[in-house]
């Protein structure tokens, strides 16, 4: 075979396999559920409290497959649309907060892991938070606690969602720094 | 030399007070002018506007409305105080209320004993004023339900209460009306009249009229239905109920109503200038100041901004919201209504004070009211009619070119109207106004309007709103930040008579609280940063301030002590919707917070934290 | 060969000829005008076709003779001829076809008088349709229905709330699209009584297939009765299962995205429901409305119109049954 021919050939070759590559790299998408069906918290309400007696660490929360929403773009987009349709930015603003308080910071009266976030809406809360648990289906919470996740920017970067189409007063979600709820597992001091 | 017999009564003051105890260190009491009752003639060659003497409180000392009489002039004839010794003013007394929210009350006083109301819980003070260190006599706690802390649109204030009958009567943030024994504190009756399932929340303070206690909502963020009810002072059952959206019936408009204005005239507007429905849930609450006049016997307040903010999904003037009440005290029947803002497209509510002034106008004097009002403007309206004399921008302005005083129609700028999607900037002024609820004081010595007000522009932009009871219908995101010259606030001293600004103090924060003048020629107000300050009311030049634990976004009053001596009590503790962001602990990164306060406010979370605290001013015994 | 698929063939181009949802068939003026010029584009580039492949057949038959030297020195003045013949009838029917558009475009913008105002609102997938009126209490809020009278020119003003939509209702007007924080404003004049389908024609997410305007074409009278009809509050709950459908629809989440008027639900992210029994179709022209269409729909609208923004509210089938009472007795 001619000089130019094996390196015509080993090009092709290159180009091939650099093209698999490529497609195969798009093999993983993600699942984009319509309409998703949430198992109920097994059991006990979660619990919001660091005490737990007769143990040295607090209650575990148990979780549900909705805690996965906040790994999932399209979970985390409907929840921005539903926290604006229910008039969520009414009290908490775009995350900064107002009648209710802020969500865009490491601060939780009532804990901000994405199970205590959900209970708090379905739940309400004593001083002044509704109860959605009967005008709000399941799923709808756990996609709007997971957009709440997301203002406090404690989803991955790529499920976020990024420039909006209103006016900008917030910087945008994929550039909130992660703030993990302080303490890590129980409530902030009550302010 | 101290002396412990009991104060002799000077003429033309009230008796009303108790001896003092044996043994209480007595200054010396000043004599003669010092005391001098309110007098009209001043250096000023020109003539100035008086207080109608029927609207007039008697000068015993006391406090015992919000605004001190019912010409809301928030005006004290005690001249013990006066700017050449006030830079000896030191605090007496302090009592911590127990409180880290708005202190937005006017303590009362009566009798020798002090009242402060507090934001929620909506506790209820009763301070013996006749022993040193105001210590306290009675406490009442009304324990309101905690979940109308999520409809109180901005902070859980509460603006005091009215002394009237030997009673006290307030409001609670969860919708009740409270008439407490002003001797012993126990309740008489309690009537419950906001429903917070709907967003209705009472943080007004009622004005005691005649044998009515008058009560109004709040709730314009929340689409509520705005009315005033009159309660009876005796036991608390409605006398009357006006509505500020529906049928004529319901708003209490009948063969007595005669609107000056065209615009405000027909059959039927509170239904017919809405969309279907949608006056159901339109707004226009009371949840601001009312002023009466016993010579006509007239009641006069405003109504809020319609609901929602999103102008677009509410066609028409949207009657009757954004605009003055003339009623009568007794049946509630409207006698006229003037709209300040039709068909509101900023949130310009129009709850602000009314001063029932009698005004020298061209030769005449002219009973009219005057009111630095939300949308940049101050009114001189007759008050009979509801005439606008004139309406001039006392800040800036660029949201509206002026009233057509022939029409009585706002001109709204054209190139500053939202629409949704749009995204329109620097309107001026801001949502809150030219000025907010926090009323002015009027000096009958100088013949001044003290205005306390803010200088803030905002960015806007309309969304969609969505009406669920209980939640906020809004329908816009707002921003806003400071006005032309990077100052916030501003302590305007306005001549009516001459329609112009005398004089002026700029402050780098919003003003958010109420300003009190004096006989001794002082106007007293606090900043946000918790300045407490004295100025010259001829020259606005600063003779004292004191720097308090929090901001001040109270009422100042004055009153003479037990002792005979004049004091000046106000209530420290930052909050309101201007102060949300310190309260609230909210985020700064986000500015639509707060309905776009936090914009204009992210640097007071570094000047002030939350507080709760009354202070009382004398000057020292010599 | 057999008949039947050769016919199939033939008809199947045809089938767009007539209907609701034909632009070959105009029922207004707008469509029509613009019918016109398509008529008259087809006819100038049918032309210029059926030439273009005559001159292709002749070249292609004469191309086999003999190829003389001296056959292109004959045939020159002739081809001179031919070339500058058909510069001027390109031009010609370039000319013709594009004053033709420049007025049929004038046409379609043309102010009229006595219009009929409608602010259609496109939505994610539903339109919000609407009257205004000079007289406030006389607005007109409904959803996926647009009734328009007859020989009067009515201006839809065209917007969204969301992503870009675009309006086409084929046998009346065209395509204009609807633009997040523009108003386009679309001319219709109907010109005959009856219904056609109106159609979103830019693709705005996982419903665009499924948003579709049923347009109703009525007399002056009807029209005006209709409206009168639709400004009235809902009918009052009857029947013991209306009342409880009444109250469930406050009590479960419909009350977050509803309104019925004369009733306290008054949101509005979704279709208003006041008059939803007198509607034809349900979701948008996904299903005709029936009692069993609507049963399916709450149990999970999702099986219906997959990516449909409202949720499977969880209820028994009692309360679906009360429900559906209710609904179906807003006439």
């Amino acid at each position: 075979m001619c000089s130019h021919c094996r390196a015509r050939d080993a090009r092709r070759a290159c180009v091939a396999a650099f093209c698999a590559t490529i497609a195969l790299a798009a093999c993983q998408r993600e699942q984009r559920d319509l309409d998703p069906h949430v198992e109920p918290l097994a059991g006990q309400a979660t619990p919001l409290s660091g005490l737990n007696p007769g143990e040295d660490r607090p209650a575990p929360i148990r979780s549900s497959n909705g805690a996965g929403f906040e790994k999932n773009a399209y979970a985390i987009s409907e929840g921005q649309r539903l926290f604006a349709w229910f008039n969520c930015s009414g009290c908490h603003g775009n995350g900064g907060g107002g009648i209710g308080p802020a969500l865009m910071d490491d601060v939780w009266r009532y804990g901000g892991s994405i199970e205590q976030i959900h209970a708090s809406i379905a739940q309400g809360r004593p001083n002044g938070m509704p109860t959605f648990r009967d005008k709000i289906p399941d799923a709808e919470i756990w996609q709007l606690a997971a957009y709440v996740r997301a203002l406090s920017g404690n989803v991955p970067k790529a499920a976020a969602p990024s420039r909006g189409e209103t006016i900008s007063v917030t910087p945008p979600l994929t550039r909130v720094p992660e703030q993990p709820p302080k303490p890590a597992d129980s409530v902030s001091p009550e302010r | 030399m101290p002396t412990d017999s009991a104060p002799t009564a000077h003429a033309g003051t009230a008796d009303a007070w108790r001896p003092a105890k044996r043994g209480v260190r007595r200054c010396m009491r000043l004599r003669g002018a010092a005391f001098a009752l309110a007098v009209t003639g001043t250096c000023a060659a020109a003539p100035i506007a008086s207080i109608p003497p029927a609207a007039s409180a008697k000068d015993d000392g006391s406090w015992t409305l919000a605004a001190r009489d019912y010409a809301s002039t928030r005006y004290s004839p005690l001249a013990e105080i006066t700017a050449a010794n006030v830079g000896t003013l030191h605090v007496e007394s302090t009592f911590s209320l127990g409180s880290l929210r708005g202190e937005e009350a006017a303590p009362l006083v009566a009798n020798g004993t002090m009242y402060v109301v507090t934001p929620f819980p909506n506790i209820v003070y009763a301070l013996d004023l006749t022993r040193p260190g105001t210590p306290l006599k009675w406490k009442y706690e009304p324990k309101p339900d905690a979940s109308a802390q999520g409809v109180a649109c901005c902070d859980t204030v509460n603006r005091g209460g009215s002394l009237a009958n030997g009673r006290l009567y307030f409001n609670t943030l969860d919708g009740d009306t409270i008439a407490l024994d002003a001797e012993d504190g126990h309740e008489i009756w309690r009537t419950h009249l906001g429903d917070i399932r709907k967003g209705e929340s009472l943080t007004m303070a009622p004005l005691a009229v005649n044998d009515k206690v008058l009560v109004g909502n709040s709730g314009g963020e929340f689409g509520v239905r705005g009315w005033l009810v009159a309660l009876d002072a005796g036991d608390g059952h409605i006398v009357w109920k006006a509505f500020h959206t529906g049928p004529d019936a319901d708003v209490l408009i009948g063969a007595d109503f005669k609107p000056f204005y065209a615009f405000d005239r027909g059959k039927d507007l509170g239904v017919s200038s809405w969309p279907p429905d949608a006056w159901k849930i339109g707004g226009g609450s009371a949840w601001g100041w009312i002023s009466f006049d016993p010579g006509s016997n007239l009641v006069y307040y405003g109504t809020s901004n319609p609901s929602p903010w999103n102008a677009e999904v509410r066609a028409g003037d949207n009657k009757w919201t954004a605009g003055l009440f003339a009623r009568d005290a007794d049946t509630g029947a409207a006698r006229w209504f003037y709209q300040f803002s039709p068909h509101d497209l900023y949130d310009y509510d129009a709850v602000n004070e009314s001063i029932l002034l009698d005004l020298p106008v061209g030769g005449a004097t002219r009973k009219v009211l005057v009111r630095a009002e939300r949308n940049g403007y101050f009114y001189v309206i007759d008050r009979a009619s509801g005439e606008v004399l004139s309406a001039d921008a006392y800040g800036s302005v660029n949201s509206s070119q002026g009233v057509d005083l022939s029409t009585g129609r706002l001109r709204y700028a054209a190139d500053k109207k939202p629409a949704t999607g749009r995204i329109v900037r620097e309107i001026c002024p801001a949502s809150p106004g030219g000025k907010d609820w926090n009323p002015s004081a009027f000096s009958p010595r100088t013949g001044l309007v003290y205005v306390p007000h803010l200088n803030l522009c905002m960015d806007w932009q309309t969304v969609p709103a969505n009406y669920i009871a209980g939640t906020p219908y809004g329908g816009a995101i707002a921003r806003m930040y400071a006005g032309p010259g990077g100052k916030r606030g501003e302590l305007l001293a306005w001549d009516p008579v001459a329609r112009k600004p005398v004089w002026k103090i700029e402050e780098d924060l919003p003003i958010w609280s109420a300003a009190l003048a004096t006989g001794g020629d002082l106007v007293f107000y606090g900043t946000m940063d918790g300045w407490f300050k004295a100025v010259d009311a001829h020259t606005g030049e600063v003779r004292w301030q004191f720097p308090t634990g929090s901001g001040i976004v109270g009422q100042p009053v004055s009153y003479r002590g037990p002792d005979g001596r004049q004091y000046v009590a106000v209530l420290s503790g930052v909050g309101g919707w201007a102060g949300a962001i310190v309260v609230g602990h909210l985020d700064a990164r986000d500015t639509s917070a707060a309905n776009g306060m936090v914009g204009a406010t992210t640097d007071l979370p570094t000047k002030t934290e939350a507080g709760g605290m009354l202070y009382v001013f004398a000057l020292p015994c010599t | 060969m057999r008949p039947a698929p050769w016919i199939a063939v033939v008809a199947l181009p045809l089938a767009g000829c007539a209907g609701v949802q034909s632009a070959l068939d105009p029922a207004g003026d707008e469509a029509a005008t613009i019918g016109d010029i398509w008529h008259l584009m087809l006819g100038v580039c049918g032309f210029m076709f059926a030439l273009t492949m005559l001159f292709l057949a002749w070249a292609i038959v004469r191309g086999r003779r003999a190829r003389e030297a001296d056959a292109e020195a004959r045939h020159e003045p002739a081809l001179s001829l031919a070339l500058h013949g058909w510069i001027a009838l390109v031009v010609a029917g370039l000319a013709v076809l594009a004053i033709a558009s420049f007025l049929v475009d004038r046409r379609l913008l043309a102010p009229a008088t006595d219009v009929l105002r409608v602010r259609v609102t496109g939505m994610q997938w539903w339109w919000r349709v609407e009257y205004p009126s000079d007289d406030p209490g006389r607005t007109l809020v409904t959803a996926n229905e647009l009734h328009l009278p007859v020989d009067r020119t009515s201006e839809i003003e065209l917007r969204t709330e969301d992503v870009i939509h675009s309006l086409w209702i084929p046998n009346l007007a065209g395509k204009l699209d609807l633009v997040p924080g523009r108003v386009n404003t679309l001319r219709v004049t109907p010109r005959r009584i009856g219904g056609f389908r109106g159609q979103c024609a830019e693709f705005c997410g996982l419903d665009h297939a499924w948003m579709a305007l049923d347009v109703r074409v009525e007399s002056a009278d009807a029209f005006e009765a209709w409206r009168q009809r639709h400004l009235a509050p809902a009918k009052p709950p009857l029947s013991a299962g209306e009342r409880e459908g009444a109250q469930l629809f406050v009590q479960k989440p419909c009350v977050m995205c509803h309104a019925i008027r004369g009733s306290d639900a008054a949101a509005s992210t979704g279709p208003d429901l006041t008059h939803f029994a007198s509607r034809a179709t349900l979701g948008a022209g996904a299903r005709p409305l029936t009692r069993e269409a609507l049963a399916m729909w709450l149990a999970d609208p999702n099986r219906i119109k997959p990516g449909v923004h409202m949720p499977a509210v969880p209820m028994t089938a009692a309360e679906r049954d009360r429900l559906v009472d209710y609904l179906m007795s807003l006439e």
